[in-house]
């Protein structure tokens, strides 16, 4: 199948520091793609040129076999929806307005949203489970909410591929599982790519097909899940002795203390 | 209600209000001219006080108070903070000096048809508002302590230097300067009505066609920017339009304070924040506002004016007051 994001030889600097170098990453459609890595190893810079948010200083990334940095930006809009860390809300907006700016790119620079975006955006809050919260302020709702309202927002892009940056860092167990299996029914129900930043090591074990260790702004590994988390490659991702444990058919991840 | 229906109903009742605002405002002053009469019989002299005093300055109300509110709704998307104004970001302040400095320097030419005095406070406002936004903004993020401080600074210097030409002006200049800093719709004939308007409907017209763009630049840049919003180049368009616009404005009338403050307030309260529908009702309303403020000016004391900045700034401060009480325990968006 043909690759729905493909890079080669990535490089990023920002004032003269390194960030990025040497990635080649690519993603089949329907996959579940987790990267992870200590702070600063370069997840987000990463993520937010495979979004075309950032260009490359050098390599290509290639969206459809297209050049991200030549496309324009609502045709990328169309095709990839970028969910940051901490999403800001300026201005009070309620959750349905927020969410139906996802239609942004489909929309005309004069035009308000048809009845069909609203329909489109109607699904999305009941595919995430936030329609009972459409008319709530959106800095009025928690954190978790806020979280599954940006994942709406994304959806209504009609994405073939969904960038998230670490989605379930601020959120407890119950929202984080809930966030998670959101995005694997994605994945399973309507074949939209995820790639997703995470620290979570234990949940990337049920729910990411692929795993991509970043360390200092170079790949460390990659490659099934099942065969990147081990003790060797966490304990030099993180500069930390990490111990996995399998057990009854289950997998348990600790720093060795 | 939908959005669009809001934008349809809010847009009419408001345009209605401005009518009926300018209707009596035409209508009521010093000089007493009825609507029969100014259909019907007017005289030399109600004919001219009707026609190159009353409808330029409704219009000149309009256009000012339209301009400083729509530019105001356009500044706090621009800063994403619903403190900025041209006011209360020392732009008012730095088209004023500009305007001033154009005055005395003998500058008080049109090139090309555009007045000196209008580019120069351009010039004043542009060099401003790059000023607090390079202060305020720290890690890509606009700090609203330091937006007001900086706001706040640039007022000062800017008084400081008015205080400073003031001071080596005569007597007649030196109180001409000074009803002018006041801010006043004082103008007679259409003249500079259209000199204005030069500056105002490209600026406006530019702000309108961001309206969108500024919604989706209140969820971030990185989010903006992958929902296909080039933000780097709306907001150098922000800068342009607004002090295009303001400055026009501010140069012919003066530092008008808090219209631009007030007036997207109020309808983010009634309407909700979308600035497809905030910016053109703030037009609205600020010209409405204005419009009335005015009339209030030329009447209370009848025939002494007040200069309407002073009424309007009084309103506004209480206004500004009330906000910052309000808004103690939460933060400031």
């Amino acid at each position: 199948m043909e690759a729905i994001i493909n890079c080669t030889d990535i490089g990023f600097s920002y004032n003269r520091t390194s960030i990025l170098n040497g990635i080649n990453l690519s993603i089949q459609p329907g996959n579940m793609l987790g990267i992870l890595g200590a702070n600063g190893a370069g997840k987000s810079t990463l993520l937010k040129i495979l979004c075309g948010v950032l260009k490359p200083k050098s390599g290509k990334a290639l969206f459809n076999d297209q050049e991200l940095s030549k496309m324009d930006r609502r045709e990328i809009a169309k095709g990839i929806a970028y969910i940051p860390q901490d999403p800001m809300f300026a201005f009070p907006f309620t959750v349905k307005e927020v969410v139906l700016m996802g239609r942004a790119p489909y929309i005309g620079r004069f035009e308000f949203e048809r009845e069909t975006d609203k329909e489109i955006a109607q699904n999305a809050l009941e595919t995430v489970g936030i329609s009972h919260l459409k008319d709530r302020l959106i800095n009025e709702v928690s954190s978790g909410e806020r979280q599954l309202a940006s994942i709406a927002r994304g959806l209504v892009q009609e994405p073939g591929i969904m960038i998230l940056d670490e989605p379930a860092t601020y959120l407890d167990v119950k929202h984080r599982t809930e966030v998670m299996n959101i995005l694997r029914r994605l994945k399973e129900n309507k074949g939209i790519s995820i790639i997703a930043a995470t620290h979570d090591i234990f949940s990337s074990l049920f729910y990411f097909d692929d795993i991509m260790i970043l360390k200092d702004g170079k790949i460390l590994a990659e490659g099934r899940t099942d065969q990147i988390i081990n003790s060797e490659i966490l304990s030099l991702a993180y500069g930390i002795e990490v111990v996995v444990k399998k057990e009854n058919g289950r997998v348990f991840v600790f720093p060795n203390q | 209600m939908s959005t669009n229906r809001k934008f349809v109903v809010s847009m009419t009742l408001l345009f209605i209000l401005w009518i009926i605002t300018a209707f009596i405002s035409i209508f009521s002053g010093t000089y007493s001219i009825g609507p029969l009469e100014a259909i019907s019989n007017l005289d030399e002299l109600s004919r001219t006080i009707f026609f190159q005093i009353r409808i330029p300055r409704v219009l000149m109300a309009t256009i000012a108070g339209g301009t400083l509110a729509l530019t105001g709704a356009a500044l706090q998307a621009l800063f994403r903070n619903s403190l900025a104004s041209p006011f209360t970001l020392g732009i008012s302040g730095g088209a004023s000096l500009g305007a001033l400095l154009a005055i005395r320097s003998g500058l008080a030419v049109g090139v090309l048809g555009f007045s000196m005095i209008s580019i120069s406070a351009f010039v004043f406002s542009i060099l401003t508002m790059l000023f607090v936004y390079t202060i305020s903004k720290v890690g890509g993020v606009v700090a609203t302590g330091r937006l007001l401080l900086a706001g706040v600074v640039a007022n000062f210097l800017y008084a400081s230097i008015v205080m400073f030409i003031q001071f080596f002006s005569t007597f007649t200049e030196s109180l001409q300067t000074m009803r002018w800093i006041m801010g006043s719709l004082d103008v007679v004939g259409f003249d500079t009505v259209w000199k204005t308007l030069i500056f105002v409907i490209p600026g406006c017209a530019i702000l309108l066609s961001l309206t969108k763009d500024m919604n989706l630049f209140g969820l971030g840049d990185d989010v903006a920017s992958s929902l296909g919003v080039n933000v780097r180049r709306m907001e150098k368009k922000i800068y342009f339009a607004t002090s295009l616009a303001a400055g026009a404005v501010i140069s012919v009338t003066g530092p008008i304070g808090f219209v631009g403050l007030i007036i997207p307030h109020i309808l983010r309260m009634l309407l909700g924040v979308d600035n497809r529908i905030i910016l053109p009702s703030s037009f609205l309303l600020g010209a409405t506002f204005l419009t009335a403020t005015d009339t209030l000016s030329r009447t209370i004391i009848s025939p002494v004016e007040i200069p309407v900045g002073i009424i309007t700034a009084s309103i506004g401060g209480v206004f500004f007051l009330w906000l910052l009480i309000k808004t103690k325990k939460e933060i400031i968006v």
